[in-house]
């Protein structure tokens, strides 16, 4: 989508360049990397080997350590542990209450905890009351049940419209809500970390907690679609 | 302090909470109608820029936890309490915005003054 | 301070637009960004305010035009120079080092 009229600043940052084909060939699951000459190395990409270079050079960090970081967020931390949190809560009422008192302690039960989870929040939508959560001065999210975020949800356009313009927000993201519902919206401005807990979808009852958390999207968790 | 990957796991498990352990006294408890102060220094600050002069209510504690504001600056914890404070969308944006949404804020004690 | 990142409520900043499936780092160099936070961060002794505040320091047309790992490496660059870990020079010859050698 592009808006002659606007600046488009949505596509990482960048004004209205094209996907480029890292992005491509990840999209039809294509494992093979691409090739070394393919393409000339960016300018952050040279400045990010240099730094991590020279402060190796000098004992400072450990690239070791760096391989670490971007494994455990690329395949461990994720998503999928706020859904098992989500489903839980749905399947076990007493789990649920002890989310909404203390949800730090909920959600460390299920082994979740750490790096910007520290002090969490559980906001629950119901028929009455949709929440939103954004982050408009930067990008402050939580990591143990969500893992990193997406580029739009730290991008200009969210961070401007989330919190003066949440149901045209929510609209691009295809979700309707009538005007009798409250929208909510929570702008993480300290160090509380929020989670939506989404309304469970008629015609579960009979599903498992496994099942259910199936169901969980991360963008539910964020506010921007019901499921 | 050198990180090495073996201790990456229990770094990202423990994580670095910004809470701190003193006894500070809130000056706004839950249900107080408040007034954002004016309050636009040129140093940082989490004070969003559009909720200053806004008039909400506190609906929660969250406790005692250092100040960004000093804090980024090598000035100290300056250790006070935050508050989720609500707001309608139409005392923040105006006439235009919907009468039923509510917007809120994680809003240091400094930010607030009694309205 | 009331930068350009202090942006809530502003207008005309156009479509969201998100990606579907979008990978956690697009290329290779923001993975190696984000690790660097990590790393950095235990060594330096900087606090987490003090790496936003730098962030809000980019030039304004630049914040809005640039990746967001690109935000990460002009605040690592900024509070490792100001603290004297690394120098400026040093890393441009890296860069041309490095450059070079792409070649």
């Amino acid at each position: 989508m592009y808006f002659p009229n606007e600046i488009n600043l949505s596509r990482d940052g960048h004004r209205g360049k094209p996907v480029n084909p890292v992005q491509i060939l990840e999209k039809r699951g294509n494992s093979m990397p691409v090739p070394h000459n393919a393409k000339p190395e960016s300018e952050p990409a040279l400045r990010v080997r240099a730094l991590e270079a020279i402060l190796a050079e000098k004992g400072l960090i450990d690239s070791k350590a760096l391989d670490a970081l971007v494994d455990t967020y690329e395949h461990k931390i994720g998503p999928r542990n706020g859904a098992k949190v989500v489903a839980r809560a749905w399947a076990d009422p007493a789990y649920k209450q002890r989310l909404m008192t203390d949800a730090t302690a909920a959600i460390k039960e299920l082994g979740f905890s750490g790096l910007q989870g520290e002090d969490m929040v559980v906001v629950e939508n119901t028929p009455e009351v949709h929440n939103l959560v954004v982050c408009t001065l930067c990008s402050c999210y939580p990591w143990p049940t969500l893992g990193l975020p997406p580029n739009w949800y730290k991008s200009a356009p969210y961070r401007a419209r989330a919190v003066s313009d949440p149901r045209s927000v929510l609209k691009e993201f295809g979700t309707e809500l009538p005007d009798t519902v409250e929208v909510r919206i929570w702008d993480t401005t300290a160090e509380l970390r929020y989670l939506v807990l989404p309304e469970r979808p008629s015609g579960t009852e009979n599903l498992s907690e496994e099942q259910l958390a199936e169901l969980v999207t991360r963008d539910s968790m964020i506010g921007v679609t019901k499921i | 302090m050198l990180l090495t990957a073996d201790i990456v796991p229990v770094v990202l498990a423990t994580g670095a909470t910004a809470r701190v352990n003193k006894r500070v006294a809130p000056r706004f408890r839950v249900g107080d109608r408040v007034r954002v102060r004016n309050h636009n220094p040129l140093t940082h600050t989490r004070l969003p820029g559009y909720l200053r002069g806004k008039r909400g209510i506190v609906e929660t504690d969250y406790g005692v936890f250092a100040f960004p504001d000093t804090h980024a600056h090598g000035l100290g914890d300056k250790a006070q309490h935050c508050y989720s404070v609500r707001f309608t969308a139409r005392e923040v944006w105006g006439a235009t915005a919907s009468e039923r949404d509510t917007l809120r804020v994680d809003v240091f004690d400094d930010y607030l003054d009694l309205d | 301070m009331h930068g350009i990142h202090d942006i809530g409520g502003m207008h005309g900043i156009g479509p969201i637009a998100p990606e579907e499936n979008e990978p956690v780092f697009h290329e290779e160099w923001e993975g190696r960004a984000f690790g660097l936070f990590g790393a950095t961060y235990v060594f330096a002794g900087y606090t987490v305010d003090e790496f936003r505040h730098a962030i809000e320091h980019i030039e304004p047309a630049h914040y809005l035009e640039s990746s967001y790992y690109e935000h990460w490496l002009f605040a690592f660059e900024a509070l490792l120079i100001k603290r004297g870990i690394v120098t400026r020079e040093e890393l441009d010859a890296r860069v041309a080092l490095l450059r070079k050698e792409a070649e």
